[in-house]
């Protein structure tokens, strides 16, 4: 049984991690990808939607090669909403951006104060909206521009400069450390992103816009509005069978992972707007049915179960 | 409901000097259920370090526990839908009554004793009509059931009895189910729980709720403090993602939301699975197994502390903190590494003695 919103936890006796190579070939490299991503970002110095919308792309893609990795600094300094404010059923980045443009609050011109604005009206998913959908014109709509791609990149740097030091403690776990006092408890952080990122790729990134058959919900598919959603699910697979490969050597897993990736590079809708129609309704479902088997292999492989008390329900 | 009342004080005036006190069972501060490595389940005393004091077998999965107010009895709750609750004596490990829920009934997995602990009050279901009950069993009479009353409410969970009075809080959680569909929710769309203060003869002295439009917030625990304050903890059925905050106080008759922050209700994952007052009564405590968070929260009802660990579910007051155990074996102060591991997934519930 499966619900919304499941801990999932690795009993890390099943395999044993290459711990190093997650850490040097997956995790400091993705965050300093990020970095780099959107201090690019920052450095556009334009308000035009067509010179952004390139480097907003680019940090985008950049993020879903380690928005799976949501333990240690991102978790410490409580980032995770201030980059990616998503799932987003109250319209809350709408809502914030809005009382912010009513108000033309001064907050945004001032970096240093703008981390304080509601975290919905940070981070990527405020970059798309003040993209597509910007809720003011003119200077006040650049003032915000700037301000949100300032704020994502002042958070970019101090995850990736943090991800040093944080690397040092998964490399020395033991008793006096203060976040690991096994090899286990490393392990169960890697498996269990591994593992969470998986399901939120199903449940999130997939279930949400297909909602159910008589009531599908193509607009709750994530990043829409810049056309990605598609683009994210396809990016999510391979940053998570990178980590996979990292991780151990399972070649059925890494064939199941690249059987998805195959599915979703052969579907032609971006913003999963088929998810209305019968058709190709069937072939986001089928995608999804292909992550459901990468779980299931990924349980298996490195022994990750539901927390016992998490699937408990009372 | 005279009679009843009349019967009631009886019962209370039976009831004999306890001969053995909770020291004779080895000081336990706490009662926790756990299953064992072999899929086994028990029932647990602990010490505030996090050693055990006894363990006795259970037949079945067990969910919380109610320790009596003064001599060393524990009942042990089966987990909902349960039918069975046991009386145990924590000094000899002997099971001194097993409780059978009434035909048609079955407990919801909490218990809480009023009457300096002559009284047994325990949540239930009406399966038929999907009605909360709440049954008695009196301590003198072998612990006979003596009647129930009606909870206020579908689906009661959490009970417990208010400090100076003999009146009980009950979370009237607000779910229909049926032991033929299990623990599946029936009713989500039209669920309405409620706080009821009730005394034992079915008088409800007040009954609270949270705004209408949080309806799918389901009052689960409970916890009270001297001041007769009660810490409500929630679990969102609606979206996980659109959660409101999950824990309310009651006070001077009314619920007050607990004010956090979108990050803090998104890191409970619309589930909170305990709470706890701390032992001066100004903090609480709440835990989330399901995004492996506690949160403590002071007298403004904000978040002043985060406390990480995974599976974390039961928590209970320590003389200046709080005690935290796990499904992983696992028990820790917040905010601290975990002081001591057992070979056992801790279940649910601390129960503070």
């Amino acid at each position: 049984m499966r619900g919304a919103f499941l801990a999932l936890l690795a009993i890390p006796s099943v395999a044993t991690a290459d711990v190093e190579r997650a850490i040097t070939d997956h995790i400091l490299p993705g965050y300093e990808a990020f970095e780099d991503a959107t201090l690019a970002l920052r450095e556009v110095g334009n308000c035009d939607p067509v010179a952004v919308e390139p480097a907003y792309h680019a940090a985008f893609d950049a993020w879903m090669g380690i928005s799976h990795i949501q333990f240690g600094p991102i978790e410490d300094q409580n980032l995770m909403l201030a980059i990616a404010f998503w799932p987003d059923p109250k319209n809350s980045t709408g809502r914030a951006l809005g009382q912010l443009a009513r108000d033309a609050d001064p907050i945004v011109l001032d970096p240093a104060t703008f981390a304080e604005v509601s975290v919905a009206a940070r981070g990527l998913f405020a970059m798309e909206r003040l993209l597509a959908e910007p809720p003011v014109e003119g200077e006040y709509l650049c003032a915000l521009l700037q301000a949100v791609a300032v704020d994502l990149g002042r958070s970019a740097e101090e995850l990736n400069g943090a991800w040093t030091a944080h690397a040092a403690l998964m490399r020395n776990p033991g008793p006096e450390n203060p976040a690991y006092r096994s090899q286990e408890e490393v392990e169960r952080a890697l498996f269990t992103s591994l593992a969470t990122g998986l399901e939120f790729l199903h449940d999130q990134r997939l279930g949400r816009p297909l909602g159910t058959f008589d009531r599908p919900r193509p607009l709750r598919a994530e990043a829409r509005r810049s056309r990605r959603s598609l683009r994210n699910v396809t990016l999510s697979l391979m940053a998570l069978r990178d980590l996979s490969a990292t991780l151990a050597n399972a070649p059925e897993l890494l064939a199941a992972f690249d059987r998805a990736i195959e599915t979703a590079e052969g579907i032609d809708d971006p913003a999963f707007e088929g998810v209305a129609r019968p058709g190709s309704r069937l072939r986001i479902e089928a995608l999804q049915s292909q992550v459901r088997q990468i779980q299931e292999l990924t349980e298996e492989t490195f022994g990750i179960e539901a927390g016992f008390n998490a699937l408990d329900g009372d | 409901m005279a009679t009843r009342r009349t019967f009631l004080k009886g019962l209370v005036a039976s009831a004999g000097l306890p001969a053995a006190s909770w020291a004779d069972a080895g000081h336990p501060a706490y009662l926790s259920a756990a299953q064992t490595p072999g899929g086994g389940y028990i029932l647990c005393g602990l010490r505030s370090d996090g050693s055990l004091t006894f363990s006795l077998p259970l037949p079945d999965r067990g969910h919380a526990a109610a320790a009596h107010p003064h001599v060393p009895e524990a009942v042990a709750f089966a987990r909902r839908p349960g039918t069975f609750a046991l009386i145990l004596d924590c000094m000899t490990g002997r099971v001194l009554h097993r409780l059978d829920a009434p035909p048609g009934r079955h407990f919801y997995g909490h218990g809480a004793f009023l009457y300096e602990g002559d009284l047994l009050c325990t949540t239930e279901n009406d399966i038929e009509t999907g009605e909360g009950r709440i049954g008695l069993w009196a301590r003198a009479a072998a612990y006979m059931r003596v009647g129930e009353i009606a909870s206020g409410g579908i689906g009661p969970h959490d009970i417990l009895h208010l400090p100076g009075a003999n009146l009980l809080a009950v979370a009237n959680g607000g779910i229909r189910t049926h032991p033929d569909t299990g623990r599946e929710k029936l009713n989500l769309n039209t669920m309405r729980p409620n706080l009821t203060i009730i005394g034992a003869d079915g008088s409800i002295f007040d009954q609270a709720a949270l705004p209408d439009d949080l309806y799918q917030n389901s009052l689960r625990h409970l916890a009270v403090n001297p001041a007769g304050e009660v810490a409500c903890a929630f679990q969102w059925q609606g979206d996980p993602f659109a959660a409101p905050p999950l824990l309310a106080v009651y006070r001077d008759g009314t619920l007050t939301l607990a004010d956090m922050s979108e990050a803090e209700n998104r890191a409970l994952g619309g589930y909170v699975g305990s709470v706890a007052h701390s032992r001066d009564g100004r903090e609480i405590a709440v835990t989330s197994p399901r995004g492996g968070v506690a949160y403590c929260l002071g007298p403004d009802l904000r978040a002043a502390a985060v406390h990480r660990q995974a599976d974390v579910c039961g928590v209970g007051a320590t003389w200046d903190s709080f005690l935290l155990t796990d499904g992983l074996g696992q028990v820790a102060t917040f905010g601290e590494a975990a002081k001591s591991s057992h070979d056992l997934r801790w279940d649910n519930h601390l129960i503070a003695i």
